[in-house]
């Protein structure tokens, strides 16, 4: 039997199909969001199941997630993104007692108890300044591209002070740096040090190790760094970190199909 | 009969009512987007909804605030400026240890009753001011018996009723339910609900939970503690200062150390498996209580905290329940 | 380089010192060039512009000091007082024992600014729950846990009720975190009521008389803490004796702020007059120096006044300014946009008036704390602000938004409207966080609009 996971998120949706005996992953993709997601997951799931070469009534349970879950309607059920990404995280990092995921319009610590259960979890989804739109507006400000970014950051010696709560006010202060002569590096460094510090305020730093960062503002380069010094912990990029709550949500609905079985 | 309304838990509806006015604790809609307070980044929607509410809509003859939180006592400022009410500041003590302080909230309910009589009101007798107690004392009796038979918001919203209505409001459908026992038992606590914000506990039960004590501002907690009738026939007034004053713990209050020593009692009394927090963008009283709870109570918290934006947070909200009760299950 | 008032770099002040030295300037103990502050840490001075004269050097070397004679007075003996949220009234009482230091804890908001965050004294905050919706005095929780700004006083009072409630949550925070506080309740202060005993009090309030008597009281129950920690009594006597030398800085900063918001060329930068109106809370950890350091200032100033020299143009725009600002160099900020200083209300006005002498000292404070502008309404500051604007000839008010603040949001509407009703001036509000580099051009902007405005108005 196979499972698959669907992620809707705010930037892209990513699916996992995995095979329910095994726990193997068959196929994966990703696609951009866009303005039917309800279509633009069909699709991919389509995609994934003719490049896979499987039958879609081998399908046996489709759990769909995060922000958008709620329109995809080829979902058998939905599961909140929390339980998800720490479900992914755990599979690919087994002895993962943090998760930290930001993506592009919200972020989520989630903490884990040592078999793997969510034991507490904090979310910012009010405020873009700690998400990965706020690295896209500095991105479009900058005329840099979103994967340059890291390294561009590297360079600073001296990150800028961003002290706006709002994106909105944030992009007029990055404007203001840019007037004032502030290096582009700096102001980069800057963005990435306000988003690590939303993580410090959402989680305190008492927060157990191994720490997992996850979410696509994972695979930007500079974020774990930023990360770190803010926490003054180690933490670690999760393997495939924009498919963990994808992955997550396939092996739940494989759990869910086993515990029905006879 | 002229109406005086307020929001704060620390006006005994009593008193009021025993100098013959009507006594009602009201709770704005919403925010509101407009009114004299529009949103203004700092201001607590709450406070803002309260202000738009008494300026704007509403028929009463005198509105009564309190100084138990900063923002309000500065609403209170616009009040008499934009408003047509007649206003009336009461002082509530942030100390409560010492003698001098409760000694000043009861001066406070004498120049409240100064305020009333200044309105039309007439100072009361002990005998009227006993009956009415005892009327209050009764009825919120009734409301707390409830609490097992009615959904979350139900129960809120009678506790809400018996505020804003006195006993008329109170809820009468309960004597041939059986008790409620599905969900997992929560509290939520936090400062005052908006209306709107009642839906909350709409999404709690429909998610798998059950509040087994509302500890909001507008629910149990700030009820005042049941009156002692001895004392109360000795010197009513006296009896009505110690249950309101002393009877509701507030996380305003320095030290506030009484709020969570009532909470670990409260929690191991309903046997409640987590604690929901719900505050107000801008409200730092609430706000600042959130990693000391989490520090405090060996249970799990979930944040809830909105301004004001109803449409824009109902869906984050949802979600963030959804995802607490999953954790919990 | 001459001594010509004028505002200089911190670079600058280097050849400066080495001059007034080769001329004889006489140093105090915790005298010395500017820049080595630097080293401890204090970045945000590179970027400020000061007043280039001896008696400028001594405040500040006097304000940038404070920590080390905290250790000093500790190592001496005495016993420490953080007397927080308190803007000049426990301070008064503890300097009057001699064994006792009071200082104020809540002036680590500065911190953030003075060290451009390097010191990460937010970022504690932010981890303990207490984040940038709240005001930047929260940098004070983050100074208790480092242990790096000042010694643990032995004693922490904290005035609540009628204050911030800002300041109020965090200090029940740092409570949750094991300080013991012993909390006073200052009371939301109210006009008598028709046939009720009133009292007047500083400022030209009034209030009624049990009003006082309960400050009286809770001041009683500091002055017992006081005497227990100093072990010795604080009599009628020694009080007075306190309340007269805290007079005596009160009176050269009444002097300092005539002289300088008055005189047709500005004597003194607008960041001198605040940190030297600063020493008024609490005497930056030792009152008699205070009094030297601020009859050094008042001489100057007198001198430029009589002179006619100053370091401002003439025609600078006479801008009131409301509230203290997280970021200093917004002082300098100001002036670089045409403007100068004449009128503050950093919210310790009554720290700046007399204390009543011909009283019983005890109520004669409860009477000085009962006249702060923070516990009345926004309607007494705003028009205690208006009599201010009159007296000083203010043409402009700066009102200087504090992020996060809980007062801030609503009284901003409230002295805007009564400024203008009844002195019909521009007002301006703006937003200041502890490092403003991000919206310099903004703040420039606004600050530039205010300048040209006035100047436009003089031409009515």
């Amino acid at each position: 039997m196979i499972c698959a996971g669907i992620d809707a998120g705010s930037r892209a949706i990513k699916i996992v199909l995995m095979d329910t005996d095994s726990r193997q992953v068959i196929a994966k993709g990703l696609i951009d969001q866009g303005v039917e997601q309800d279509k633009l997951a069909s699709e991919l799931f389509e995609a994934l199941l003719k490049h896979s070469d499987i039958n879609k009534k081998d399908v046996a349970k489709i759990v769909a997630t995060g922000y958008g879950r709620n329109a995809v309607s080829i979902a058998d059920t939905t599961i909140t993104e929390i339980t998800c990404q720490a479900v992914g995280v755990r599979q690919l990092v087994p002895k993962a007692m943090t998760v930290i995921d930001i993506g592009g319009q919200d972020s989520k610590l989630v903490q884990l108890d040592r078999t793997g259960k969510v034991r507490d979890f904090a979310m910012n989804d009010r405020c873009a300044a700690g998400t990965g739109r706020f690295l896209e507006v500095v991105a479009e400000r900058l005329g840099i591209k979103l994967e340059s970014l890291g390294d561009i950051a590297a360079k600073s010696k001296r990150p800028a002070v961003i002290s706006s709560m709002c994106v909105v006010f944030a992009e007029t202060e990055i404007i203001g740096l840019l007037t004032s002569g502030t290096p582009r590096e700096d102001i980069i460094a800057g963005v990435q040090a306000a988003i690590a510090e939303r993580v410090v305020t959402m989680a305190g730093r008492n927060l157990e190790l191994p720490i997992i960062f996850t979410g696509g503002v994972a695979m930007i380069s500079g974020m774990d760094l930023a990360l770190k010094c803010a926490l003054q912990k180690s933490v670690t990029v999760s393997p495939a970190p924009q498919m963990t709550g994808a992955l997550g949500a396939a092996i739940l609905a494989s759990s869910q199909l086993n515990r029905r079985r006879p | 009969m002229k109406t005086i309304i307020y929001t704060c838990p620390y006006v005994p509806a009593e008193w009021i009512a025993a100098h013959g006015l009507r006594p009602s604790r009201i709770i704005p809609d919403a925010a509101g987007s407009t009114g004299p307070v529009v949103p203004i980044e700092g201001v607590c929607p709450y406070v803002r909804g309260f202000v738009n509410e008494v300026i704007t809509g509403t028929q009463a003859s005198a509105v009564v605030v309190t100084t138990v939180c900063d923002q309000m006592r500065r609403a209170f400022d616009i009040v008499v400026r934009k408003g047509k009410l007649a206003a009336f500041l009461m002082n509530v003590p942030s100390t409560w240890q010492s003698v001098a302080a409760q000694k000043l909230y009861l001066d406070e309910l004498k120049r409240l009753g100064r305020f009333l009589i200044g309105l039309g009101g007439e100072s009361p007798s002990t005998d009227a001011l006993v009956k009415i107690m005892l009327e209050y004392d009764t009825a919120r009796t009734s409301i707390l018996a409830a609490r097992g038979y009615l959904t979350s918001r139900r129960y809120s919203e009678a506790i809400a009723r018996f505020n804003r209505d006195g006993k008329s409001g109170i809820t009468r459908d309960i004597t041939d339910k059986k008790p409620l026992t599905d969900g997992i038992p929560l509290l939520i606590i936090g400062g005052p609900l908006l209306r709107e914000d009642f839906e909350i506990l709409d999404v709690v039960e429909n998610s798998g939970g059950r509040i087994v004590l509302d500890a909001t501002e507008t629910g149990e907690r700030g009820m005042c503690a049941k009156f002692d009738r001895r004392r109360l026939r000795d010197d009513p007034l006296m009896e009505l200062a110690n249950a309101y004053f002393g009877g509701i713990q507030d996380a305003f209050r320095r030290p506030n150390s009484e709020l969570y020593n009532w909470l670990k009692r409260e929690i191991a009394a309903r046997g409640a498996r987590g604690i929901v927090f719900h505050r107000y963008v801008w409200c730092d009283i609430w706000h600042a209580e959130l990693r000391r709870l989490k520090d405090c109570i060996d249970l799990p918290v979930l944040d809830i905290d909105t301004a004001g934006d109803n449409e824009t947070y109902k869906h984050r909200t949802e979600n963030r329940i959804r995802v607490f009760l999953e954790m919990l299950q | 380089m001459s001594n010509t008032p004028k505002q200089i770099t911190l670079q600058e002040w280097d050849q400066r010192y080495e001059q007034l030295q080769r001329a004889g300037m006489h140093q105090p103990d915790y005298g010395g060039p500017l820049g080595r502050h630097v080293e401890d840490g204090d970045y945000r001075l590179l970027k400020l512009r000061y007043d280039n004269s001896a008696a400028a050097l001594r405040l500040w070397n006097f304000l940038l000091t404070e920590e080390q004679r905290l250790y000093q007075a500790r190592t001496r003996g005495k016993k420490i007082v953080g007397t927080m949220k308190d803007l000049g009234t426990v301070p008064v009482m503890a300097y009057s024992l001699d064994n006792l230091v009071a200082f104020y804890p809540d002036g680590a908001w500065w911190i953030p600014c003075v060290m451009e965050l390097s010191a990460g004294l937010l970022s504690i905050a932010d981890s303990l729950g207490i984040d940038e919706s709240f005001c930047p005095v929260r940098a004070m929780l983050g100074a208790f846990v480092t242990g790096a700004h000042f010694p643990i006083p032995d004693l922490l009072t904290c005035s609540v009720g009628a204050t911030c409630d800002d300041f109020s949550a965090i200090a029940q925070r740092l409570n949750s975190l094991g300080y013991p506080i012993l909390w006073w309740e200052i009371p939301h202060r109210r006009s008598p009521e028709h046939n009720e005993p009133a009292v007047k009090l500083p400022g030209g309030f009034s209030a009624p008389k049990c009003q006082v008597e309960f400050v009286k009281s809770q001041l009683e129950l500091v002055k017992t803490a006081l005497e227990e920690l100093a072990g010795e009594s604080l009599d009628e006597k020694k009080l007075s004796a306190g309340i007269q030398k805290a007079n005596q800085v009160r009176a050269y900063l009444a002097e300092l702020r005539q002289l300088a918001f008055t005189a047709k060329v500005c004597p003194l930068p607008a960041l001198e007059m605040l940190v030297a109106e600063m020493l008024a809370i609490h005497f930056c950890s030792d009152r008699d120096e205070t009094v030297i350091v601020l009859k050094e200032l008042v001489g100057e100033v007198r001198s430029r006044v009589k002179a006619g020299k100053g370091v401002l143009a003439a025609d600078a725009a006479r801008i009131f300014w409301v509230n203290p600002v997280a970021d200093l160099q917004v002082m300098n900020l100001l002036e670089d946009c045409g403007g100068r200083i004449c009128g503050t209300e950093y919210l310790f006005s009554h720290a700046l008036d007399t204390i009543p002498e011909d009283l019983p000292p005890t109520e004669a404070l409860a009477r000085i704390a009962l006249a702060d502008p923070m516990v009345g309404s926004s309607v007494d500051r705003a028009e205690r602000i208006c009599t201010d604007i009159r007296r000083f000839g203010s043409e402009a008010v700066l009102l200087s938004r504090i992020p996060g603040a809980s007062h801030c949001a609503l009284e901003g509407e409230v002295i805007t409207e009564v400024v203008q009703a009844n002195v019909d001036i521009p007002v301006l509000e703006i937003e200041v966080p502890p490092v403003t580099d991000s919206i310099r051009p903004t703040l420039r902007t606004r600050l530039e609009a205010l300048v040209e405005t006035v100047i436009e108005r003089r031409k009515r």
